[in-house]
């Protein structure tokens, strides 16, 4: 492998990576205060894509007033799946969240691919030339996909560690029944946490399909790295998502030449039983071992 | 007509037995098994390219249910010592990470085109004949696990195994290791999906990966939640509503025009998808549920 295709290689994985960063924080913070996973993640960073689809080919221009009417529309929709669902079964077993989420993903997937079919999207964007030096490709494209998805963690991070908001959010993760005692209300709390969860899919979706190309299974295909990212970071901690989530799009990437582009997520999932065999706590978690 | 209705009895039992093995898992010991299909796809795959090379179908079954039961090893290693959600993440990306190496390693499995010419069941019988033994079969072998598994329960091991369900961290303060059964209880059911996958290969005689997708799991997820969560009976009832709805499916794309088989699979998911989280809003414990949770 010459030098230059391997820094390709990481430059491609780094900004996969901060894509994958972003559901996988989505995931950690849902999964850190509500304990479950939420599998239809995935399908709501689809549904995010293509509200930013529609919203570009009406003629809105694709930053910032698409983009953000796809953060906007997938925020919604993950607050009214929790206002619908998911928040009437939380006292229910895990398992009953867990086949909720699962059918509400089956449920979008569904509704999206009847109604605008099986074909593959793109954004019609300009074309815009690689930078090229000495054969390390450099895409604007890409930094602009970067610069997007570092905003949103960084936004994130503020949100959970300078606001009123994010410390409460902090400290019903920590322990939701000293928080509720401390006087703590969590319902709008939890609005909150949806809406955010939901706006970070939905840029995925949308930076998705800016980088490559829409299917109704894109978020789906997407999910899996996600998971494997947070459980690499370890789950709740949000900087391990978003560390996580880099490292896994470089090791995808890296994998290209060895075993070729469709195992990506055989990779995806080599890592993350791995992880859990020999280190389950992940790189910055603590393990909830069954005793 | 009669050709069809053990045509389709045959697709029933083979879904009963995913659903015996599933209740055994998650019912019985409540491990949280979304990879389900993924040894389904192992057992078929693992009979047909076994009697394509020759081997006779009586060491092919075993062998199915044995290499599902392997492939249960590690995952269960991987994930059972930890809470439980990390099972469902695994298996589920289990599931993917088997349909897609199916799926690339064409030199064994031909790839998306699919193996035809698997050899049938009883294939020296004549069509009609055929069928009806791998029913008659098929009736035998769900018979056998149903009364397996009435042993199991009424056994210190399954007793044990309640117990790990209902009360994990008391089990394991008597001294016993949980892990330890949940990884054994883990192969039992993905032996008996492999089991099923060998009957399923040797009935349609022609897979592909795309037969085994992750709805095949949650289809028998359904038929579980249907019947009601560690009813044996129940599992079966599920089973039955099951394939009703997914053979009613076809007959509704016979009287509605204009629906492609692409969309009738859109449609299926999406009730599935409807079905399961009406359930787990309305009514988790089923139709024969007794443990409401």
């Amino acid at each position: 492998m010459s030098f230059q295709l391997l820094v390709n290689l990481l430059i491609n994985g780094i900004v996969e990576g901060l894509i994958i960063a972003l559901p996988a924080l989505a995931l950690t913070l849902v999964m850190g205060i509500c304990k479950f996973p939420n599998a239809s993640a995935g399908d709501t960073m689809t549904l995010g894509a293509y509200a930013a689809l529609v919203l570009h080919a009406g003629g809105l221009p694709m930053f910032f007033v698409a983009t953000l009417g796809a953060m906007v529309f997938s925020a919604l929709v993950s607050w009214a799946a929790y206002r619908l669902i998911f928040s009437r079964i939380t006292q229910a077993p895990m398992v009953a969240s867990l086949l909720a989420a699962i059918g509400l993903a089956f449920v979008m997937r569904s509704v999206l691919a009847l109604s605008v079919g099986p074909e593959a999207r793109t954004f019609k964007l300009p074309l815009v030339r690689a930078w090229n030096f000495d054969g390390i490709r450099l895409l604007p494209t890409d930094l602009m996909i970067a610069a997007a998805a570092l905003l949103a963690v960084v936004a994130v991070f503020c949100l959970l560690g300078l606001t009123d908001a994010g410390r409460k959010l902090r400290a019903v993760a920590d322990n939701p029944d000293l928080a509720r005692l401390s006087g703590i209300r969590s319902r709008r709390l939890m609005w909150l946490l949806w809406a955010v969860a939901g706006a970070l899919a939905g840029l995925g979706g949308v930076l998705i399909g800016v980088k490559g190309v829409l299917t109704p299974e894109i978020g789906w295909e997407f999910v899996l790295p996600a998971f494997a990212a947070v459980i690499l970071g370890g789950i709740g901690s949000p900087v391990g998502a978003v560390v996580g989530a880099v490292v896994m799009g470089i090791a995808q990437e890296l994998s290209v030449p060895l075993v070729g582009p469709s195992y990506k997520l055989v990779v995806a999932f080599a890592v993350m039983v791995v992880v859990l065999l020999f280190r389950p706590a992940g790189l910055f978690g603590t393990a909830e071992k069954v005793r | 007509m009669d050709a069809y209705l053990v045509s389709i009895g045959i697709v029933v039992l083979i879904y009963a037995l995913l659903a015996i093995g599933l209740n055994l898992q998650y019912g019985e010991t409540g491990l949280i098994n979304f990879g389900h299909v993924a040894f389904f796809a192992i057992g078929a795959y693992a009979s047909a390219l076994l009697s394509l090379k020759g081997v006779p179908l009586w060491l092919s079954f075993p062998a199915a249910a044995a290499l599902a039961a392997l492939a249960a090893v590690p995952l269960g290693m991987a994930a059972l010592r930890l809470r439980e959600d990390y099972l469902a993440i695994v298996t589920l990306g289990f599931s993917e990470t088997t349909r897609l190496v199916i799926q690339q390693e064409e030199w064994l499995t031909r790839g998306v085109q699919g193996l035809p010419g698997v050899p049938a069941l009883f294939a020296s019988a004549g069509t009609g004949a055929r069928n009806w033994l791998q029913l008659g079969a098929l009736v035998c072998a769900v018979l056998l696990a149903v009364m397996a598994t009435r042993l199991l329960q009424k056994s210190a091991f399954g007793r044990l195994l309640r117990a790990i369900r209902d009360n994990e961290p008391a089990v394991a303060a008597l001294g016993k290791d949980p892990a330890g059964y949940k990884i054994r209880v883990f192969m039992l059911g993905a032996a008996l999906a492999g089991i099923a996958g060998a009957f399923y290969a040797h009935f349609v005689t022609f897979i592909t990966p795309e037969q085994f997708v992750p709805l095949v799991t949650f289809y028998v997820w359904m038929s579980i939640i249907l019947g009601g969560v560690g009813s044996l009976r129940g599992a079966l009832l599920g089973t039955l509503v099951l394939v009703v709805f997914l053979e009613g499916s076809r007959f509704l794309r016979d009287l509605v025009p204009g629906i492609a088989e692409a969309q009738m699979a859109h449609i299926r998911l999406g009730v599935v998808g409807l079905a399961l989280i009406l359930c787990m809003l309305y009514r988790p414990q089923g139709m024969f549920g007794k443990r409401v949770p």
